[in-house]
């Protein structure tokens, strides 16, 4: 039996992936809560700001405000169904609470910063409103479409269908459209501004890293799995999908930054991501499109340890769900 | 050399459209070779740095249109963002912003120091003694102010002055006084004479000495609050009181203090209430009021106010109050703001130790417990154990400290007994120490109507090495010590004390805290194991050295302006100074000995003199390591107030360096590490062994050398211990270990998230090791979670390569 064979397995002994289980128990020492994030600095910084970045923010978080929903949409929807694996679907319901964690949080952003009734409806409408906005959440729309309708991956043709829309997802969405977010709110983060957002968006991209992971571990099982179907209009068409997705995220990046940040130019944006894209193509095991260099040094603050002064931040460097009893014999 | 060798390219047809804003309004095109000359001259004896290089990033992140200012910050961050590769560019990034700063200061009209004086006092910003004396010794001070000054400073450290430190401009919020006049201001904030002043500007201009923060800020302003740490104790069981120490607590945290606060004297849940014939709720809900306080409170926009709250654990409510920090549960019965810590007397960690039982008492039934201890608390504890409200495993309760440890890094281990019987405040009947404070360094007395207060000052080892790098300069050590008790002591009589509790206790015990960082500097200078018999003895020697010298200071000072009014009340005034309460041997008993006598003759000016204080922030101004601390990691970002910083380990580059080894390929295998060197095989074992972190330390080398200093320092210090995927047992057998080494108290329980975020700058690799289905190789076992952080198969899930 392989991965995607259509059913309903319910076996965890013997597990047969157990690196899935162990995505699962480690997403669960990341637990967090909405309401660790302190939002109250935030309103004062965002006075401060210039009309440009505060045109950068709103569109920031409007993305935000929907952009969660919709992976949780496709994960219940389509790969909940096919990842037939009950230790990979406790996985996906671990990722579904995150989700849903995601979403509370955007919604207690937006409550906070966007304190007009009226102002705020409009955020929470940002797909029918802001154009940019829009393009990305057709490119979504459409690739959850491409397998809504498949009940069960019988062919070959299924199965390479399922693998587009799982890549998509992992690639497209969680690995560009929120890591370009993840550049915006790491610039800000970077100037010491708006640190609710950036501490409570940290927790969300902690997360997201998991869920893009775990997708490509399930990629690289199907991989090992049913090679055959990585061939090469397989490459041809995830390179393509990529490319789309950098266009739209570029033309995203057109609006947040029309009106000029000092730091942050839209050249400097459209290198990063496609560096990214190059990126997550190697993952696959695809030569890259752009061979692009990441302009941003800010994006290595992110990929070393913090150190928080706890007079001054709050520590999110703690692990919940630790096990064991009391002894003193213990080495430490 | 810079690590990175591709050039930064900018597209010809941006070049040729970017414009600038000028002051006066007009566009000018931008131009590299203008900002590539800004650049250079700054660069001076920085070999590494490459001006062009910043210019042409510069541009690249520039927008159109932007200001002239903006492109100055800008050259300023794209610096500062390149110290990860080449550590010289913090220096070249401290150089631009100082010119920043001076820029900004000269275009208000101020020149010299008495004019940012002047100018300040004019803006009521400088209170009238200290304008005072900067005006009668205008000419003096003035060229007393050391023009190369600033260029000490590493970028992160005067980042932190810059954004936080200099005194703004009420209305226009540009900075009154460059980073050399704030040091010289808050010098003459504590002094009589020029000579003195100047004396201890150049001190602190060196960095080898800095007062803490609350004295940085304040010193010569019009709130002269300097002192750091507050003690109060905890309300007594009624509700006046309680409402009294919330408006206390909120009036000692608006002016940048640090707060520690007992509860244990108020009833537990279900107690019954007389006065309504009404159950209590118990300490919950008073302490969820106590959060919402301290976080409304700013202190001064430079930062939030935070505050501790010590509970013993024979308290009935000691379960709920360790779940005070969790994520999880009930939101009303939840303190994020508030640390926590335990306040353990002897007989609880006996009764672990023994797996007995352990009584939960209500304070309403035994309200003499938080006053006893050593004997006297076994005997009335025992007694009390008939009215108990509860009884539990102590090894249970055990466990639940150690799991708020592990999940939370709070519910700090601190314990009362030691505390009490080695402080020389305990000598007379009475006097009781009730808890530590916000960083678990200070311990005093304290009670309802006397809250204690202490000044810190932190010496920083790294500026007290020989010329050579591998020797302490004893002479120069002690003459800091000297001058930094002196100083402490004088905050004393001019502090301004935001609660009459706190103006009660500081005169009558006049207690100051000298503290040290940079240790971790000094060891690796001197080519020292954090772990090694020699990191040991340098340290307990140094401490030796500063306690021994500090004393020798405070009896001076009693000689000259009388021992504190409480010191009859002291050991000291029976003989016992604080090395004989631990039998300890010291390496100098000629000096011990003429310090007794002194002693004998005059007494003390000071009841306390040493604690070793976190340093969080003064370090990183200092560019040292923080406190007595290991290094976390070789590669690591400060998160503050200002933003987000890189650090790099210095020393470590340095090695590389000669090595001829530091280059992209290692630097970039250093971050996927985690910020480990111990699979950069091409180091030598020894130099691996020597940059070890935190994380790769055996912890029970961190307790030894804390106990091993121990004896020399009076009040406690700030220890924090490291785990990177903690277990109960881990934990049980570490707390037990430190308790039985006769530490007075720890701090932090640092561990690491389970998972982190992709890197983002590291080369990918694909997956070339895929998962096989009920295969040997599966990444991780079930019950190995140890595995798992040192998987090299699974560096998304590395917590650690420790």
């Amino acid at each position: 039996m392989t991965l995607l064979d259509p059913g309903m397995d319910l076996t965890l002994r013997p597990m047969r992936y157990p690196a899935f289980f162990d995505r699962f128990k480690d997403a669960i020492k990341n637990t967090w809560t909405v309401e660790e994030v302190d939002l109250h600095t935030d309103l004062a910084d965002l006075e401060k700001l210039s009309p440009a970045e505060r045109h950068l923010i709103s569109r920031l978080v409007a993305f935000f405000a929907t952009g969660d929903t919709i992976v949780a949409n496709n994960l219940v929807l389509n790969l909940y169904q096919h990842v037939n694996s009950p230790e990979g679907r406790l996985y996906l319901s671990r990722q579904l609470f995150e989700e849903a964690v995601h979403v509370q949080f955007y919604l207690n952003l937006l409550d906070t910063y966007v304190p007009d009734e009226a102002e705020r409806y409009e955020a929470f409408a940002a797909i029918e409103n802001i154009p940019s906005i829009r393009r990305k959440a057709e490119f979504c729309f459409k690739w959850i479409d491409s397998i809504f309708e498949l009940r069960e991956l019988r062919t070959r043709e299924d199965r390479k269908a399922f693998l587009l829309n799982l890549i998509c997802f992992a690639a497209c969405i969680e690995g560009l459209f929120f890591y370009g977010a993840f550049a915006y709110v790491y610039f800000l983060r970077s100037r010491g501004v708006l640190q609710g957002l950036a501490s409570g968006t940290n927790w969300v991209f902690r997360d997201e890293s998991m869920h893009m992971a775990f997708a490509f571990d399930v990629v690289e099982v199907v991989r090992r799995e049913e090679p055959d179907l990585f061939d090469d209009e397989m490459t041809r068409q995830v390179t393509e999908m990529l490319a789309e997705a950098v266009d739209c995220e570029v033309q995203f990046a057109e609006d947040l930054l029309g009106q000029g940040i000092s730091g942050l130019s839209l050249g400097d944006m459209r290198e990063y991501l496609q560096h990214v894209a190059d990126r997550r193509l190697a993952t696959l095991g695809i030569a890259p499109k752009y061979g692009s260099k990441n302009p941003f040094a800010f994006m290595e603050l992110q990929d070393v340890q913090e150190l928080s002064n706890f007079f001054e931040r709050r520590v999110s460097a703690y692990q919940v769900g630790v096990t064991g009893t009391v002894g003193f014999d213990e080495d430490f | 050399m810079t690590v990175t060798q591709d050039k930064a390219i900018v597209p010809e047809q941006r070049r040729q459209v970017m414009q600038v804003r000028k002051r006066n309004g007009d566009l000018e095109p931008v131009d590299v070779n203008k900002i590539v000359k800004a650049v250079e001259r700054w660069v001076g004896d920085l070999d590494e740095v490459d001006p062009l290089r910043v210019a042409t990033k510069t541009i690249s992140g520039l927008y159109d249109g932007a200001t002239t200012a903006e492109l100055d910050k800008l050259s300023i961050q794209t610096a500062a963002e390149l110290i990860g590769e080449e550590p010289q560019y913090s220096r070249l990034a401290a150089r631009l912003l100082a010119a920043y700063v001076d820029k900004e200061v000269r275009g208000q009209g101020v020149a010299s120091f008495s004019q940012s004086i002047r100018y300040a006092y004019q803006n009521g910003l400088i209170g009238d003694e200290t304008a005072a004396f900067v005006a009668r010794n205008a000419r003096k001070l003035d060229d007393a102010v050391d023009p190369d000054g600033d260029r000490r400073f590493e970028y992160f450290g005067l980042r932190t002055v810059a954004d936080r430190y200099l005194l703004k401009h009420p209305e226009t919020r540009l900075v009154v006084e460059t980073p050399q006049y704030w040091l010289l201001r808050v010098a003459c904030g504590l002094s009589t004479n020029p000579g003195e002043a100047i004396a201890f500007y150049r001190l602190m201009s060196s960095l080898a000495y800095l007062p803490s923060s609350p004295t940085l800020f304040n010193s010569g302003t019009r709130h002269t609050q300097m002192s750091s740490c507050f003690l109060v104790d905890s309300p007594r069981d009624e509700l006046d009181s309680i409402y009294e120490r919330y408006h206390q607590v909120a009036k000692l945290s608006k002016f940048s203090g640090g707060i520690g606060i007992s509860w244990s004297r108020i009833r537990g849940r279900g107690a019954l209430i007389r006065g309504t014939n009404g159950r209590s709720n118990g300490i919950v809900p008073f302490l969820k009021t106590l959060d919402a306080g301290v976080a409304a409170v700013n202190q001064g926009g430079r930062r939030k106010g935070a505050a501790c709250v010590y509970l013993e654990p024979w308290h009935p409510d000691i379960e709920e109050f360790l779940e005070l920090r969790d994520n999880t549960g009930e939101e009303s019965r939840r303190t994020h703001n508030l640390n926590l810590a335990n306040w353990i007397p002897d007989e609880f960690m006996r009764r672990v130790e023994a797996d007995g039982d352990w009584s939960l008492i209500d304070p309403s039934d035994a309200p003499e417990l938080p006053d006893l201890f050593g004997e006297a608390f076994d005997e009335a504890y025992r007694a009390a154990e008939k009215k108990a409200v509860r009884t539990v495993k102590a090894r249970d309760l055990y466990g639940r400290m150690m799991r708020t440890l592990a999940q939370t890094g709070n519910g700090w281990m601190t314990f009362k007994d030691r505390s009490n019987a080695l402080s020389n405040q305990t000598g007379g009947p009475g006097s009781t120490i009730h808890l530590s404070n916000l960083c678990t360094e200070i311990l005093e007395v304290n009670s309802d109507d006397e809250t204690a207060v202490c000044n810190l000052g932190s010496i920083n080892l790294a500026g007290h090495l020989t010329a050579d790098g591998t020797g302490i300069d004893w002479e120069k050590l002690r003459a800091t010590v000297r001058t930094a008790v002196v100083f402490l002591d004088r905050v004393i009589d001019i502090n301004y004390y935001p609660s009459q509790q706190a103006a009660a206790s500081n005169p009558r015990w006049r207690p100051v805290g000298l503290g040290l960082m940079g240790l971790q500097d000094a060891f690796f200078a001197q080519r020292l194991p954090f772990d090694s018999a020699g990191a040991r003895e340098l340290s307990t020697r140094v401490q030796e050295e500063i306690l021994l010298t500090a004393l020798e200071t405070s009896a001076g000072l009693a000689a000259e302006f009388g021992a504190h009014p409480a010191f009859a009340e002291t050991r000291a005034a029976h003989g016992d100074l604080h090395p004989d309460l631990w039998g300890a041997t010291p390496t100098q008993p000629e000096r011990w000995a003429a310090l007794r006598e002194t002693v004998a003759a005059h007494g003390l000016r000071n009841s306390l003199l040493v604690a070793i204080a976190p340093t969080a922030t003064i370090a990183s101004i200092a560019g040292c390591y923080e406190c007595i601390e290991p290094q976390v990691s070789n590669l690591f970002k400060r998160e503050t107030m200002s933003g987000e910083f890189l650090q790099i380990n210095t020393y470590l580059v340095r090695g590389l360096k000669a090595r001829g080894r530091w280059t992209p390929e290692i630097r970039e295998r250093i971050k996927r590490a985690d910020g480990s060197v111990q699979d950069i095989t091409e180091l030598p074992a020894d130099v691996r062994e020597l940059f070890r972190t935190a994380w790769e330390l055996p912890q029970r080398a961190l307790i030894d050398l804390a106990a091993a200093r121990a004896p020399y320092i009076d009040q406690s210090q700030s220890l924090n211990l490291f785990m990177s995927a903690p277990t109960i047992g881990k934990l049980s057998s570490m707390y037990l270990y430190a308790w039985k080494a006769g530490l007075k108290t720890t701090y932090y329980l640092r561990s690491r998230p389970a998972t982190r975020i992709q890197q983002a700058t590291v080369a990918v690799t694909p997956a070339v090791t895929p998962i096989t289905p009920i295969a040997p190789i599966s990444l991780v076992s079930d019950a190995d979670a140890e595995a798992l952080a040192c998987s090299l198969e699974n560096p998304e899930s590395c917590e650690a390569c420790q």
